[in-house]
């Protein structure tokens, strides 16, 4: 009680003694030598650039080449027509339409797929293999993939494209979640099941009050990118303004098509502005 | 509360626990805990008192030998049968274990997962009784008018005193507290400790805590328990833990760093 014994190091670690096996400058542990490594990996990575730029036949050339035309188009596009925004309305209700249904679906079907698709809050290795791998091949198909898949089968139109939108969410949204759940302090879990409940109660009560502010958060990322993404599977004739955007292209309406950027760029804005403010209310 | 189940006993028959790794966690254990008994576990870090409680709930499965736990069996025990046995055995973590973002009632009322169907669970519609039975334990534990704060709102002792007030929730037969007091400072240390003796006097539940301060195990604990690398190197009254024992459990003579600090003139 009155003599604490301090642990005397044995002598071969004393510095001064064992240092001298490094070298005549000194004790220290030498730098690694790592640039060999850094000029391999550098070198690779810009041959394989160069390959690809060759390959698809990059010359910048062409773009001088061809720049009395690009100029007349250029100069139609930075004069947007706004008599034309009117006509855009339904378009642009459309999208919005479609954006609020894909989201609503998809954020609500992929809450109970991101718990059987998440380590920790799925117990049978089996089933999460399953999960994990039929969400891997869900999400690896892009979006107007599944727009132009949508559309021959279904036909062109709105529908076609909301469908598509909920199976492109549902791939993003149950990563994001699973990946949430899987960083998440278990101990309100391990509790729970310690208590005696089953692995669905003690997910339900303990895990998704932890979850659910990433939750919301990623439904107004996936909101978000349904904006986006709505814009452009309508160029395949997924509905919205996508398909408005493909009319006035093939009948070279610059004017209109400007209008139409900048009624979506305003759009996207205005969203982020409004995402953003809700983040802050939620304290996420 | 008042009508809790009848306290449980304990057993343990030539138990073994031997992890994937090849660790050995407890070896050969034979010990014998009556129905309202309040024991404290002590050794080394490793020396297998986490793996001992955690036994008794089955969150470590057992090797040889058998646990009864109120005359059942666990060796082997899985599924319904299993939860049944934990839904009578309370337990309390070294890290309070609460789900931070919900509230202190929704954490108390884990305790009553295992009565409650699953429908009810998913909608969170907590039978009526439930949230009665949940506010008497805040109210056990002296923190009722938090019910519906935050459980990170919190502080360490409080979270604690949660913590025990959903093990209390279940109406359990026995508690287990593993390392209860190692995240917080030495008074709230002892107001958790107090709250551990007094739910062990006044209900009868026989409680197992596991400590690492030797001082806070023979004030607290009736009878000790010392285990080293997965023995059972002590078994008696606290008051006969002396500096022997000690030697014989942490390998060392004592030190001042084995007293929770401010104690060191009250032992040994």
């Amino acid at each position: 009680m009155t003599t604490l014994p301090i642990a005397v190091p044995p002598a071969g670690d004393a510095p001064g003694t064992a240092g001298r096996a490094f070298g005549e400058h000194g004790h220290w542990p030498r730098k690694p030598r790592t640039w060999p490594r850094t000029v391999v990996i550098v070198a690779v990575i810009c041959a394989l650039t160069a390959w690809s730029a060759i390959a698809i036949q990059v010359d910048p050339a062409t773009l001088i080449r061809n720049a009395h035309n690009a100029s007349n188009t250029l100069v139609q596009l930075f004069q947007p027509d706004y008599t034309f925004i009117p006509d855009t309305a339904d378009a642009l209700l459309e999208t919005v339409q479609m954006a609020v249904i894909g989201t609503a679906v998809s954020v609500a079907l992929a809450l109970p797929i991101s718990f059987v698709a998440s380590r920790v809050t799925n117990p049978s290795t089996v089933v999460l293999g399953i999960a994990r791998f039929i969400m891997n091949v869900v999400r690896s198909i892009p979006d107007l993939l599944y727009a132009a898949v949508f559309v021959t089968v279904i036909g062109t139109g709105a529908i076609s494209g909301v469908f598509a939108l909920v199976l492109f969410d549902l791939g993003i949204m149950v990563k994001l979640i699973s990946e949430a759940l899987d960083g998440l302090d278990r101990g309100g879990q391990e509790a729970a099941l310690a208590s005696g409940a089953t692995w669905l109660k003690a997910d339900r009560i303990a895990m998704l009050p932890e979850v659910a502010s990433s939750y919301i958060s990623q439904t107004i990322y996936v909101f978000e990118l349904n904006i986006r993404a709505s814009t452009v599977i309508g160029l395949v004739g997924a509905g919205g303004l996508g398909m408005l955007i493909d009319k006035v292209r093939t009948f070279y309406q610059y004017h209109y098509l400007s209008t139409i950027i900048l009624e979506v760029l305003v759009i996207i804005l205005a969203l982020e502005l409004l995402s953003s403010a809700s983040r802050k209310r939620l304290l996420l | 509360m008042s009508q809790a189940q009848q306290a449980a006993g304990i057993r343990f028959d030539h138990v073994g626990v031997t992890y994937a790794n090849g660790f050995v966690g407890l070896d050969d254990i034979t010990l014998r805990i009556d129905s309202g008994e309040m024991v404290a576990v002590v050794g080394l870090s490793g020396a297998g008192k986490s793996t001992l409680v955690r036994t008794i709930n089955g969150l470590v499965p057992i090797s040889s030998g058998q646990i009864t736990v109120g005359g059942v069996g666990l060796k082997d025990l899985r599924g319904k049968g299993l939860r049944t046995v934990r839904s009578e055995v309370g337990m309390i973590f070294q890290s309070f274990n609460l789900a931070k973002r919900t509230t202190v009632i929704n954490n108390v009322l884990m305790g009553r997962l295992y009565h409650t169907p699953a429908w009810r669970t998913l909608l969170a519609a907590w039978k009526r009784d439930d949230v009665e039975l949940a506010m008497q334990a805040l109210e056990r534990v002296e923190i009722v008018h938090k019910a519906y704060a935050n459980a990170s709102e919190l502080s360490g002792g409080q979270q604690q005193r949660v913590a025990i007030a959903r093990s209390l929730a279940q109406r359990p037969r026995v508690i287990l507290a593993d390392e209860p007091t190692a995240s917080l400072d030495p008074p709230t240390s002892h107001v958790v400790m107090r709250d551990l003796q007094r739910i062990n006097a006044e209900l009868g539940i026989t409680v197992v805590v596991n400590l690492h301060f030797l001082d806070l195990a023979r004030r607290y604990g009736q009878r000790v328990i010392g285990l080293r690398g997965g023995r059972l190197v002590f078994d008696g009254p606290g008051a006969d833990a002396d500096a022997g024992v000690f030697e014989s459990i942490y390998g060392r003579s004592l030190t001042a760093e084995d007293m929770l600090p401010g104690h060191q003139q009250a032992a040994v």
